[in-house]
């Protein structure tokens, strides 16, 4: 929106590969994480007691065995949390009062002296449960006959776009219903009809998530915690305890990895009600590896069931989607990803006909939640999948057939809103380029098959329309900056950026702004959250608004001292200067003690602090009944990823040879930063593709460790990455930038379930594509 | 690994899970192998001994077992030692570590399929702490290292109350995570005598990943010329991950002995080791795939051994 005159003089830092500021910090180890800090002698610890069961009534709970072990400071239980707890709908009891809906639910708190008195307490608290009948598929959960989870529902606090159905298990129902899909299959040459599916898979951040909290004798809250939302869980925990926002500090030092888990609250909240029973301790709560793989958020499962039909020119006309997300025991979080991908259900293509129903169903799993893509590289397993299976039908070569349907600037998308200039069809033509498309490429050995394919994605910020940014810019007397901000490093490089963006704006170089954690809501300016991908484009408007501000007080400053007309001054180079007069004044010392006035008559000006903010206030609502509205979402990232790889028939084994990754992220504020980004979401999606899913036993996770849920690790990904950065300039982003941090992982997947397709004729629609899969698949094929 | 779904036994209530920590144990640094036998003897289950502690101390933390004394038996004579002799063969001290093993001048010019085998197991990282007898003592039926051995005819030399004992290594397991020590007894050595002139090794692990998974199927290939045979070869096949314990394969064996070898000889032995796998479903792979994989594999370890072969002849 707001973007500064950059300097024709002075290098720009921007769409300079600056370093990351928190390079040396975190390389040598100096770097603090939340675990690192030092609370004392007074120091206690939190292990929590878990249900059993996937879905059970609480009858009674007896901690009295556990209060009589020596060490054991207090137990906490749903009794000490009245209050409900939710992003976008309170359906969260903080610890389960009356039922308990998954396996991992906390029904207890046991306070101790150490960690391991915790957890031999807390298998001495006995708890009676009443076991009930589970909801283990969302299928069975959406029927009208399945047991209900949520009684209550229509009693919960709601956000006023989601839609609970009080009386069933559906927590947000979205529709889009545009022009006419019945009528439409009738005009279409080919149609194509399929079911997806999609496990539920976990974010395994290096640092499993830990909080400390304390609460003194007055009330006041203060939470240390490894965490992409500062102020929404000061928001969220105040709100359920109800408290004022300023009775909670929240002070979060560096993240070791979130990928969404780290975002709103998940386990926070039981370290804060464990504290506000011992008064003046600290209470720390870390989860083990295995309790981070089932009890903070997981990525919800998905079945989608997709018909697409097109006209025999390849052009498409009509789409109908069933999606019923696996969204877990609550969705607090959860509902707004069914409404993400429903407003985004058509993937990049414009289709004039579109009928598409996403449900978020209640079930008796682990608490789905946001995670790196927020639904969209659930969604797009399907929807790209399906897009070949119609081109190979229509006889069309897959490039073609994405590049006459895919959005351009101008498309009616399926909100019916109108696309903004975009380069998607830049991204697909760059991608198949760089792997050759439509060149067959010998396999490297006489038992293996070579294949290439491709994906196209998009994905918007998913988000309330005011979630906000805000920043702050102080000079230092040599005329350094710091610049305060409330966006997360969550190791995506935000701190960089904002650096960069804040010495661009202000005309400074870029080694004098300085950008610090840890956020604390006490000091740090506001930031709805560190999620969406949204800090490079909403951050980085407020902290350009902050540094416009800044300046702006210098250049009335330095004109009022010369008596000139600001419209000629600028600042180049930490000098500020005139066009006209050819004056020039060191920032040093002015931006703190501002100018002598002649004559000794005093001085003018004073320390100069800039503050600016953002709300993209030009977001409209959308019909509940249609899912139709003029601008649905600030913008959408859109990209294409091209696979090359080959199939070992004896084995199943998949070998990718290369990928070739092309965004369109409007303006590269750090290019190496893109990159990174891009070659990180390519192996986490290709990780997912190949080995990923949480494996359930009557709604138990059987596979709660490494050992047992692999994720890539370095020697699974020796192909080469092709980073493309495309630049179509965003209206309302700083310079123009979009974001990139989830984009990259959204097409990974279906690109190389494409590709395999391609390699031997196999077609895997649940995902992960196991070797074991694909070797099966081929063995019923001969 | 234990799941969550475990029931504590005197608290049904409550959802078991690997704990925080370790629990509490003695450490004990054994400094003579009787000192060794004592304290096993005298404390049953309750001892266990520690060298690189990737298995006991994860089993500990996971609440699988539960000893409350570890000796460590690293600071015993011979124990982190290698020596080799070129009429005796390799004698490897059972608590050296994978990667000084891996790396020591006579594992990598005459056991390369020893090397190729302790590489195949977990990280880097791992192997600096993890040891071959630890590996072979834990019985694993995925051990990566136990194919190689079995194929290599390695003898595991142990120590115990009535002094020392030698076990062929094809002897020494039991079961799923049992092997035939005694009450006392422990893995001191393992012995690998020198393999027949003109061999040829090789070791295929299938995981899920690249990199650190447990095997699926792992199979080891020995093959060397022999003139006695009515081929001019034998081959050894052991096969790890597909029966309760890692496995020979004489059906294979004896098919590759007695037919001149060709490609359809390889493509009848390599049924035969499928024939003899008795693997289970689990979370890595369904039983289907590792029969499967266990007649791919063999055949690719056949072929890559028979090329090695005839290009030394």
């Amino acid at each position: 929106m707001s973007t500064p005159p950059t300097s024709q003089q002075a290098p720009s830092p921007i769409g300079e590969n600056v370093r990351r500021v928190d390079a040396l910090e975190k390389t040598t180890g100096e770097a603090l994480f939340a675990d690192d800090l030092q609370f004392g002698p007074n120091l206690l610890y939190g292990r929590i007691v878990r249900c059993p069961h996937p879905h059970a009534r609480i009858l009674n709970v007896d901690a009295s065995r556990a209060l009589a072990l020596p060490g054991v400071k207090a137990v906490v239980t749903g009794q000490d949390t009245p209050g409900t707890i939710g992003l976008y709908l309170q359906d969260r009891h903080i610890f389960c009062r009356d039922r308990a809906r998954y396996v991992g639910d906390p029904v207890a708190g046991v306070i101790a002296t150490s960690e391991a008195i915790a957890e031999q307490a807390c298998r001495l608290v006995e708890v009676e449960y009443e076991v009930l009948d589970p909801v283990l598929d969302p299928l069975q959960g959406a029927q009208p006959d399945a047991p209900l989870l949520h009684p209550d529902l229509e009693d919960y606090e709601v956000a006023n776009f989601i839609f609970p159905k009080p009386g069933t298990n559906i927590s947000n129902h979205f529709r889009v219903r545009k022009g006419d899909v019945e009528a439409a299959w009738a005009q279409c040459d080919a149609v194509v009809e399929r079911e997806f599916r999609v496990p539920h898979v976990q974010h395994v951040p290096i640092e499993p998530h830990i909080a400390i909290a304390q609460a003194d004798r007055h009330g006041q809250i203060t939470l240390w915690t490894s965490s992409q939302s500062p102020f929404a869980q000061r928001s969220l925990i105040a709100d359920a305890l109800g408290i004022s926002q300023s009775s909670i500090r929240v002070i979060s030092p560096y993240v070791g990895g979130g990928f969404g888990s780290k975002a709103g609250v998940s386990m926070e909240a039981l370290a804060v009600i464990m504290a506000q029973k011992v008064p003046g301790h600290p209470v720390k709560l870390r989860l083990t590896r295995e309790e981070e793989f089932f009890t903070t958020f997981v990525r919800q499962g998905l079945i989608a069931k997709t018909r697409i039909g097109a006209t025999k020119d390849g052009k498409l006309q009509a789409m109908k989607t069933e999606y019923y997300w696996d969204a877990g025991a609550y969705t607090e979080y959860g509902v707004n990803v069914t409404r993400a991908t429903g407003y985004s259900s058509t993937g990049p293509y414009e289709i004039p006909h579109v009928h598409a129903d996403s449900y978020c169903v209640y079930t008796n799993h682990p608490v789905g939640g946001p995670m790196r893509g927020f639904g969209m590289p659930e969604i797009h397993w399907g929807i790209e999948q399906i897009m070949d299976l119609l081109a190979e039908e229509l006889g069309m070569d897959k490039v073609e057939f994405r590049l006459k349907n895919c959005v351009r600037g101008g498309s009616i998308i399926v909100t019916g809103s109108e696309m903004h200039p975009v380069g998607l069809p830049e991204c697909i033509q760059k991608a198949a380029d760089a792997v050759n498309w439509g060149t067959d490429e010998p396999a490297s050995a006489p038992h293996k098959r070579r294949g290439k394919g491709l994906a196209i994605m998009w994905k918007a910020p998913a988000m309330p329309p005011n979630a906000g940014s805000s920043a702050s810019v102080r000079f230092n007397e040599d005329a350094t900056v710091t610049v305060s901000v409330g966006g997360q490093e969550i190791g995506q490089g935000a701190f960089t950026v904002a650096a960069q963006m804040a010495a661009a704006a202000l005309g400074v170089p870029v080694d004098w702004v300085r950008v610090h954690g840890p956020l604390d809501t006490r000091y740090s300016p506001y930031e709805w959250q560190t999620v969406a991908s949204r800090l490079t484009w909403s951050m980085g408007n407020a902290v350009v608004a902050a540094a416009n501000n800044a300046r702006r007080q210098i250049l009335e400053l330095a004109a009022e001292h010369w008596d000139e007309a600001i419209e000629n001054l600028d600042i180049q180079d930490g000098m500020v200067i005139s066009y006209k007069s050819e004056q020039s004044l060191p920032l040093q010392n002015m931006v703190v003690y501002g100018l002598p006035k002649p004559d000794d008559q005093g001085w003018r000006g004073g320390p100069v602090i800039g503050h600016g903010s953002f709300m993209p206030t030009y977001v409209t609502g959308l019909d509940p009944e249609t899912g139709q509205g003029p601008r649905s979402v600030v913008h959408y990232t859109t990209g294409c990823q091209a696979v090359d790889l080959e199939v070992d028939t004896l084995t199943g084994q998949i070998t990718i040879l290369r990928v070739a990754a092309a965004y369109d992220v409007g303006k590269a504020i750090n290019p190496d930063q893109v990159r990174a980004q891009i070659e990180g979401g390519v192996v986490q999606g290709a990780s997912t593709a190949f080995f990923e899913g949480l494996a359930f036993k009557d709604g138990v996770p059987q596979n709660t460790s490494f050992v047992d849920y692999r994720i890539a690790t370095s020697v699974d990904i020796p192909y080469e990455i092709i980073s493309i950065i495309v630049e179509v300039p965003q209206d309302d982003g700083p310079w123009g930038a979009r974001g990139v941090g989830e984009h990259s992982m959204v097409p990974t997947a279906p690109a190389i379930a494409n590709a395999v397709a391609a390699a031997v004729g196999v077609r895997i629609l649940d995902m992960p594509i196991t070797a074991e899969k694909v070797y099966l698949a081929l063995e019923e094929g001969e | 690994m234990p799941m969550p779904a475990a029931l504590d036994r005197e608290n049904p209530s409550v959802l078991v899970m690997p704990g925080p920590g370790l629990p509490a144990f003695d450490y004990v640094r054994a400094s003579k192998p009787d000192e060794v036998c004592d304290l096993l003897l005298q404390h049953g289950d309750n001892a266990r001994l520690l060298m690189g502690g990737t298995d006991i101390l994860v089993l500990m933390r996971d609440g699988v077992l539960a000893p409350k004394i570890l000796i460590d038996v690293k600071h015993l004579p011979g124990m982190t030692t290698i020596s080799f002799d070129p009429a005796g063969g390799l004698r490897l001290g059972a608590a050296v570590s994978m990667n000084t093993m891996t790396a020591h001048p006579a594992v990598k010019q005459h056991y390369p399929l020893l090397a190729e085998a302790a590489q195949a197991v977990a990280s880097y990282q791992l192997r600096t702490r993890a040891t071959m007898g630890g590996n072979l003592c834990n019985a694993s039926p995925a051990a990566d290292t136990a194919p190689a051995a079995l194929v290599l005819n390695a003898r595991c030399v142990t120590w115990g109350p009535d002094g020392e004992r030698i076990i062929p290594v094809g002897a020494f397991f039991r079961g799923p995570k049992q092997n035939v020590l005694m009450p006392g007894e422990f893995l001191a050595f393992i012995d690998v005598p020198i393999p027949p002139p003109g061999w040829v090794g090789r070791y295929i692990k299938l995981g899920r990943n690249a990199g650190g998974d447990l095997a699926i199927v792992g199979v080891a290939v020995l093959g060397y010329p022999d003139a006695n045979a009515a081929s001019g070869c034998r081959f050894r096949i052991a096969l790890a991950s597909v029966a309760p314990t890692p496995i020979r394969v004489p059906e294979a064996e004896a098919i590759l002995a007695n037919m001149p070898i060709t490609g359809e000889t390889l493509e009848r032995a390599a049924p035969a080791a499928q024939a003899a796998a008795r693997p289970i479903d689990d979370l890595r792979g369904s039983a289907r795939y590792r029969k499967a994989m266990t007649r791919n594999l063999t055949r690719r370890a056949l072929d890559d051994v028979w090329a090695g072969l005839r290009k030394e002849g």
